[in-house]
């Protein structure tokens, strides 16, 4: 064997500039793999970071719903209890200059008897870290004595400027605070890096929840006597408080992003998928290209199995350095991917900070797997064929390209099944997303498999027609098509990563015009006042009731509906609920897509009015109910409407204001939509909004255009990164044509001597090169713009569908295939450019004697 | 001993098929030259490849000191030809990533034989065919007479009890022929080994025991 290693082995390295394209493309392949995972893993590590440094060894919790839980009721239940702890806590979000921070209110003894007891070692940080700092009598005192006075991690407070001692000004739901630094503490994990620490009473003053507790953490030890008391405690329970396991929390935070993270996925593996043609094209090429070698070792005794082994340990070597490259670029691509998934998951789901970047366990594994699959699965159809093959030695390339003509012929039907199956999958699964993109990539397999049977068909057809009636031309257009076992996998892998680019580009669009189309619908009043701050459904998000008052009374306000946007638990997990004012701007602004007779009616009496992929979610149809957890205990809804909405991908329930506030005892206001008097400019009636609240509350007050340009902002960042990994396989795809063509042309040295030894001039080769190659981005575009439409389809009824509920409509126009054109055309430009000079330079002399 | 008893083989399908061997009989002795010639097209290098095993026969049989290669499996007809078989072709078929050296080990290091000991034959037969001084060369730096030596002692090096010629001498020039054939004929001698040579130089095919034509598939 040592022998044929080492002919393989040269083979490689006497075609550098193959091998480093075939690596490129591999490496990108598994980069855009491991980047994804590393972005959306870091942001699902930083999150359960920071849930356990505040959770600590929680096994259980008590939620009170926006309302929260009567502080009284917790001294009342600690009274209660032997064997299980609890530990009270407040939380909410507030700004400090730019940065936005989890406020976290804590009894220092409490939280560390919590902490400690449980064992929770780097968990529970947040809880364990005052006690630390308040060792001392004064420190205490300061802590207790409701100043404002709170503990920042070592590395937040740098980043804030601030030291101990320092005072800084702190924004909570539009309200001006003055808050403290009493001490730092230390946080390698980084979990507590967003988290600001008070005591109780402060956080309840700063988020308006005197009295009231966000939550009780409960720490459950295992034991009869425990079980019991727990039991006790759920049978106590008051009306509106539910009890929870604490690792439910947890699994629906991420549950929350799981969909956002199977899209990235998706087109993550389209990128190797299009690597995987990439290797196709390399290694059957390298095989071809050593055809005559593998003939004279088979007639010299070397066995198939012998030669097959070699082909397959060179792709796996091949597979392990692209693997080992793939992994590392995709740890840098991944660092700057975090910040964008980060964002949209702030813009989204929850506020986040990730401040590190993990590299997943077993991804390493996955890496150079996925990487040693691909080429062994993509060598494995060339090394076959290619080993057990006759060992003629006297093989026509006209031969192997009518083999290749027949493949053609034979993938064509293949094409069909392909498309079909995917016609099938569609038809026969409701809800699987999996299913769904199972079926987008047996329509990208299916593109991919007619390519080389449209390049043959459009060059033979063309060279026949009268339109290329010069020699030359006839020339250019038959060496494509008697190439086919070249040119035909470069132009299917680069069909398949354009009609992703336009299938992606025309969902995108899609989408952006069907939420303009619903902003327009929704956005009925003039003005919209919310409370400012990070995150949504925050219920320190409010507006003051005295505020709220003055507002409506400002000069210019012809009418007005006030909005409450909570999360309340329900049976089947939170639920986001928007209580809203029943006024006639209100329902203007509600896009009904399915409604029960007399909707409104059923509304004002307190049914509830569904978004597209909340309704689809949970599976709730007009007429079926949904439970929610009340201030009065769990009580049932019937829907009464399903409706449009873009918002989020989790979908919201609408309620009757009026009914919420009765049955949830909540009278506070998160949003105030105002009309302005005809006449009257709006300009003018926003000044004089924040006048009537100068002093008391800072407010967010957005017009309709602006609300518009800050959903469509948000939008954008959402899809920036879908747009980076799409041009991520693209450039995969590129690549492989790059290297194909590449190959192929070189492979004609002698030819295109010849031709020029006949009379071809240096321009005319060259010429000639790059009308081949972008004649090959043109058939790709050709196939990939139905394909792409077709892609568009599936994306945005099937997968868009099944992965969020929405409904979008398609909208189709020219400029949607403008980056798909300029990718097919660019690479083929590019992919002529080294050969075209590289023809127009040679020595004739030299090139002749080459065989 | 070589038997051909009653070989055919055609090649394509339907209106396209072509008989290229029609039932050829014939029975080589051992240790001996036989020169087949015969027009280009006539099916030759055909012959050469049931001949080695490379390729089967549609009906008949090939036996070779009283193997029939028929009866054997593929794996095993590979062995066969890598232990008892060598091949010169017209055009050399060295391979271009290996050096002078390496091709000619490359059937030992095949075959299983030693390193040291293959190093030592390879080295021993390219001493004789006159290549002592380029052993480390690249093979596509050599003329054609070098590379057909370099290609003969790779079909010898292995002591072949059947060498197979395919117009060894046909890309070569006269004076270079002329040198090539009785190096050829010494070396196969020496091992005792049947020639079977395939040729359109009837100066060569003068010079063997025996001489076949081949013509409408049929071995004359």
């Amino acid at each position: 064997m040592g022998m044929l290693w080492t002919t393989s082995f040269r083979h490689l390295l006497r075609h550098p500039v193959q091998l480093l394209l075939a690596l490129l493309g591999l490496a990108l392949g598994v980069a855009t793999i491991v980047a994804v995972d590393v972005a959306t893993g870091s942001a699902a590590r930083a999150f359960e970071l920071s849930l356990a440094a505040v959770q600590g060894p929680a096994t259980h919790e008590l939620d009170g719903g926006p309302a929260g839980i009567d502080e009284t009721w917790y001294v009342d239940l600690v009274r209660t209890l032997h064997v299980v702890r609890a530990n009270p806590v407040v939380e909410g979000y507030v700004t400090t200059g730019e940065e936005a921070l989890q406020l976290l209110g804590v009894d220092p003894l409490a939280a560390a008897a919590f902490a400690a007891d449980g064992g929770a070692g780097s968990a529970g940080g947040a809880l364990q870290g005052p006690a630390t700092l308040l060792d001392s009598r004064g420190a205490l005192a300061q802590w207790l004595s409701g100043a404002g006075w709170v503990v920042l991690t070592r590395d937040t407070a740098a980043q804030l400027g601030l030291r101990p001692g320092a005072s800084f000004a702190i924004d909570a739901g539009g309200h001006a605070l003055q808050g403290q630094l009493l001490g730092v503490l230390g946080d390698s994990s980084g979990a507590l890096a967003a988290v600001m620490l008070a005591d109780v009473s402060t956080a309840q003053q700063w988020l308006g929840l005197q009295g009231r507790l966000t939550r009780i953490d409960l720490r459950v030890p295992a034991g009869p006597a425990a079980a019991a008391e727990l039991e006790q405690v759920r049978r106590g329970l008051p009306p509106g408080v539910t009890l929870n396991v604490a690792a439910q929390r947890a699994r629906a935070g991420l549950d929350m992003t799981q969909a956002f993270n199977t899209n990235l996925r998706a087109l993550s593996l389209l990128a190797l998928l299009v690597g995987l043609f990439l290797v196709y094209g390399t290694m059957s090429f390298a095989i071809v290209q050593r055809r005559r070698s593998l003939g004279v070792l088979r007639a010299l005794g070397a066995t198939r199995g012998q030669l097959l082994r070699v082909i397959l340990l060179e792709a796996m070597g091949l597979a392990l350095v692209g693997g080992v490259l793939g992994l590392a670029a995709g740890v840098l691509i991944g660092r700057t991917l975090v910040g964008m998934v980060s964002q949209t998951i702030n813009d989204l789901y929850y506020v986040v900070a990730v401040n590190s970047v993990t590299l997943p366990p077993g991804e390493p594994l996955l890496a150079i797997g996925a990487a040693v699959a691909v080429a062994l699965l993509a060598a494995a159809a060339p090394a076959l064929e290619a080993v057990n093959s006759t060992p003629q030695l006297t093989l026509r390339a006209s031969v192997l390209e009518g083999r290749a003509r027949r493949v053609a012929a034979v993938l064509l039907g293949v094409s069909v099944l392909l498309a079909a199956g995917c016609l099938l999958i569609v038809l026969s699964t409701q809800r699987s997303v999996l299913a769904g993109f199972g079926a987008l990539m047996l329509a990208m397999l299916s593109v991919a498999a007619a390519t080389p049977a449209l390049l043959y068909a459009c060059a033979r057809g063309l060279a026949r027609s009268p339109l290329s009636a010069a020699p030359p031309v006839r020339l250019a257009l038959g060496g494509i098509a008697g190439s086919l076992s070249r040119t035909g996998v470069a132009v299917a892998a680069l069909a398949m990563a354009v009609t992703a680019m336009i299938g992606i580009s025309i969902m995108v669009d899609s989408f952006r015009e069907s939420l303009r189309d619903w902003l327009s619908h929704t956005l009925q009043a003039d003005i919209y006042v919310a409370a400012p701050g990070p995150g949504f459904a925050r219920p320190e998000r409010r507006l003051d009731a005295a505020v709220v008052a003055d507002l409506e009374r400002v000069p210019g306000i012809a009418g007005f509906s006030a909005s409450r946007r909570a999360v309340v638990d329900s049976d089947r997990g939170p639920v986001l609920l928007d209580a809203m004012d029943d006024t006639a701007t209100m329902r203007a602004g509600v896009d009904l897509t399915a409604a029960a007779p007399a909707v409104w009616n059923r509304f004002t009496a307190g049914e509830v009015l569904l978004a597209q992929p909340l309704a689809y979610r949970l599976d709730l149809a007009i007429g079926s109910s949904l439970r929610l957890t009340t201030a009065q205990g769990l009580r049932s809804f019937r829907v009464a409407g399903v409706f449009r909405e873009y918002g989020n991908d989790r979908g919201s329930a609408r309620i009757s204001r009026r009914e919420y506030r009765r049955l949830w005892q909540d009278d506070s206001v998160s949003t105030l939509a105002l009309d302005v008097a005809p006449g009257t400019a709006v300009g003018a009636v926003v000044g004089r909004l924040y006048g009537a609240a100068a002093g008391r509350q800072a407010l967010q007050v957005d017009t309709p255009a602006q609300v518009r340009a800050i959903s469509l902002a948000i939008f954008e960042r959402t899809f920036v990164i879908t747009r980076v990994l799409n041009w991520l396989a693209a450039g995969v795809a590129a690549v492989g044509l790059l290297s194909a063509l590449l190959a192929w042309q070189l492979g004609r040295t002698r030819e295109l001597a010849l031709l020029r030894v006949v009379g071809l001039t240096r321009a005319g080769a060259a010429v000639m090169i790059e009308a081949q190659t972008v004649f090959m981005g043109v058939v790709a575009l050709l196939a990939a713009l139905p394909a792409g439409v077709l892609t568009a389809i599936l994306l945005v009824r099937v997968i868009n569908r099944r992965a969020f509920g929405w409904q979008i409509d398609l909208h189709l126009h020219p400029a949607q295939v403008g980056g798909a054109i300029a990718l097919a055309l660019t690479a083929a430009v590019v992919a002529g450019l080294y050969p075209a000079w590289r023809t127009a330079r040679a020595s004739l002399v030299q090139d002749l004697r080459e065989e | 001993m070589l038997i051909l008893d009653s070989v055919s083989r055609s090649f394509g399908a339907g209106v396209h098929r072509r008989s290229v061997l029609d039932r050829v009989s014939v029975s080589i002795a051992a240790a001996t030259e036989t020169a087949i010639i015969g027009r280009s097209g006539c099916g030759k290098s055909t012959l050469l490849n049931l001949i080695s095993g490379i390729d089967q026969p549609d009906a008949g049989r090939v036996i070779f000191d009283g193997v029939d290669l028929g009866a054997l499996e593929e794996p095993q007809r590979t062995v066969f030809r890598r232990r008892r078989v060598g091949f010169v072709y017209q055009f050399f078929n060295l391979l271009p990533t290996l050096n002078v050296e390496e091709n000619v080990r490359l059937v030992l290091s095949l075959d299983g034989v030693g390193s040291a000991e293959a190093r030592r034959r390879s080295r021993a037969l390219l001493e004789r065919v006159g290549l002592g001084d380029r052993l480390h060369s690249p093979v596509d730096v050599l003329s054609g007479g070098e590379q057909q030596r370099v290609a003969l002692a790779r079909a010898l090096v292995h002591d072949p009890a059947l060498l197979l010629a395919d117009e060894p001498t046909g890309n070569l020039d006269e004076v270079t022929a002329a040198q090539l054939a009785p190096l050829l004929r010494e070396l196969a001698r020496e091992r005792g080994a049947t020639v079977l040579l395939v040729t359109h130089d009837r100066q060569l095919a003068a010079g063997a025991d025996r001489c076949l034509t081949l013509r409408d598939g049929q071995l004359l």
